[in-house]
């Protein structure tokens, strides 16, 4: 346990120092969400009952999403691309664990957007940002990272499956931004898509986070909310040890563990 | 006239060949998942959050807006990639060692990324005709002169942002920064008139602008010529990028030639 530990240690601080300094990586959880929340902030401002910190987190929860989705995707594929990948696999730790690390470190630069979106909405316009319930927001946040870790344990084989999986991974950044309710609530949208979000946890970390921080929900609704994300985040990690044992199998028994 | 023929026939075979060889579109999945998917999940999401705030009888406004957005992809990343790849791939120092003539080699990586600004936008409205996009009164030819012009002006842009990709090592940066600035400054999203000033005058300089404007106005039937003035200016911004992206072209085969450093990053 305690060697595991320290592998997802060493893979988290040597993959966060790599990722710090990214381009792509800095545009996904620092620029984009600070455009999404100026977008947003002239969207909504003028309606009723507009709360500045419900848009500052949503857009934070856009950059978390893209973040996840993307440096997910590529987890597995990069480690393919830079020669790696047969190292790993022929090591004694398993690709899991260290692609556990690496989803750590993901989310860690991940959560920057939420650092960053709110001085848009603090000194831009010069709203006043409370967080309603700060220690409940806090579990909610430490949640939403449980959330998204396993959520990318599961992106990260289904896109490395095969080489033409991860040409979809576009097509998937905006859909979840819809039907996880980040900047506004899926009531909105079509009955038969309600389904889908309630299978996700962003969805749920979602409003856990803006009942916590806007305050406009009930004890008993983030109580559900939080029980949804730990009950979907175990789920999440099955289906992904099952996805990794696949993609070893299938990798070892085709030999396109090294194909680019 | 024979090396008229000749530019031609480079421009033509050129602006084919980069446009099949991009995002290596020859894969299906690729092109869905890039040019349909994405801008048409942009769309809705910018539409239910406009909705949330100004309820459902706005949703024209976004549909018509994130529709016309959508040549962006095509202009930013497509006309981007086909100029910036040729230095990734190794195939830019044949390139400028060839005689070949070099505003028809430059304006060719625009051309197909034009057409296919087109059809997004056309995928685009269809998908709208399903939401809530009312076309019953709209001028249909100036509305698709509006699209074709904006979907020229915004490769201008892309034409400019792919000079600079030569020199610079993360495009991807550049131009996600573009595609995004442009959806908050364009007005695809935001009533212009009613913003600060310093968004207005970015907007003004900005191309896309314009034609969302005319494509509001058409679609409520105005004749073309209550809008020519707007497009004309939204023509002549594409062409001053396109022609800034193109002395930068130049400059750029100068330097690399004078100092080595074609193929240096």
């Amino acid at each position: 346990m305690l060697s595991k530990l320290r592998v997802v240690w060493t893979v988290f601080y040597l993959y966060l120092k790599q990722i710090a300094i990214d381009g792509f990586i800095i545009f996904t959880v620092i620029i984009q969400p600070l455009l999404v929340a100026l977008l947003a902030i002239y969207m909504l401002r003028d309606t009723e009952g507009f709360q500045a910190i419900y848009v500052i987190v949503g857009s934070a929860l856009t950059g978390l999403w893209s973040g996840t989705l993307f440096f997910n995707s590529f987890n597995v594929q990069a480690e393919r691309w830079s020669g790696c990948l047969e190292n790993i696999v022929g090591s004694p730790t398993h690709l899991q664990t260290v692609v556990l690390g690496k989803a750590l470190a993901n989310i860690t630069i991940s959560l920057s957007s939420m650092i960053f979106s709110y001085p848009i909405a603090a000194f831009l316009f010069g709203f006043k940002l409370t967080i309603a319930h700060p220690s409940l927001f806090i579990v909610s946040l430490i949640l939403t990272i449980l959330a998204l870790m396993s959520l990318g344990l599961v992106i990260a084989p289904i896109f490395s499956l095969n080489p033409g999986n991860i040409l979809w991974v576009n097509a998937f950044e905006f859909p979840m931004y819809i039907v996880g309710g980040f900047l506004f609530p899926v009531l909105m949208l079509p009955v038969w898509t309600t389904p889908i979000s309630y299978i996700l946890s962003p969805y749920w970390a979602a409003r856990a986070l803006h009942a916590t921080s806007s305050g406009n929900a009930s004890l008993n609704e983030v109580f559900i909310s939080w029980g949804l994300i730990v009950f979907l985040s175990l789920i999440y990690l099955y289906i992904s040890s099952w996805l990794f044992r696949v993609l070893l199998q299938k990798s070892k028994e085709k030999a396109t563990l090294g194909l680019q | 006239m024979r090396r008229l023929i000749t530019s031609l026939r480079i421009f033509v075979s050129g602006a084919w060949l980069s446009y099949i060889a991009l995002f290596h579109w020859t894969h299906p999945a690729s092109y869905i998942a890039s040019k349909i998917v994405m801008p048409i999940a942009s769309m809705l999401f910018f539409l239910y959050l406009g909705m949330s705030a100004t309820g459902h009888d706005t949703a024209q406004f976004y549909i018509v807006g994130n529709a016309l957005q959508i040549v962006a992809v095509s202009a930013i990343y497509g006309v981007t990639m086909t100029v910036s790849r040729e230095r990734n791939m190794g195939t830019l120092i044949y390139l400028i060692g060839s005689p070949a003539n070099r505003l028809a080699i430059f304006m060719g990586r625009a051309f197909f990324n034009i057409l296919d600004g087109l059809l997004g936008v056309v995928i685009g409205f269809i998908v709208g005709g399903f939401i809530g996009l009312d076309l019953t009164s709209a001028n249909l030819p100036g509305l698709a002169i509006t699209i074709l012009i904006s979907s020229i002006s915004t490769c201008g842009l892309g034409l400019m942002l792919g000079s600079i990709s030569l020199t610079a090592l993360n495009i991807m940066f550049v131009n996600n920064t573009f595609f995004f600035l442009l959806l908050v400054f364009s007005g695809a999203n935001l009533q212009l008139d009613k913003m600060p000033a310093w968004i207005q005058s970015i907007s003004k300089w900005l191309p896309l602008t314009r034609s969302i404007q005319s494509a509001r106005i058409l679609i409520n039937g105005a004749p073309l010529a209550e809008v020519s003035l707007l497009l004309a200016s939204e023509f002549a911004i594409g062409l001053t990028y396109a022609l800034a992206g193109f002395i930068f072209f130049r400059w750029f085969e100068f330097q690399a030639r004078k100092r080595g450093t074609l193929e240096a990053f």
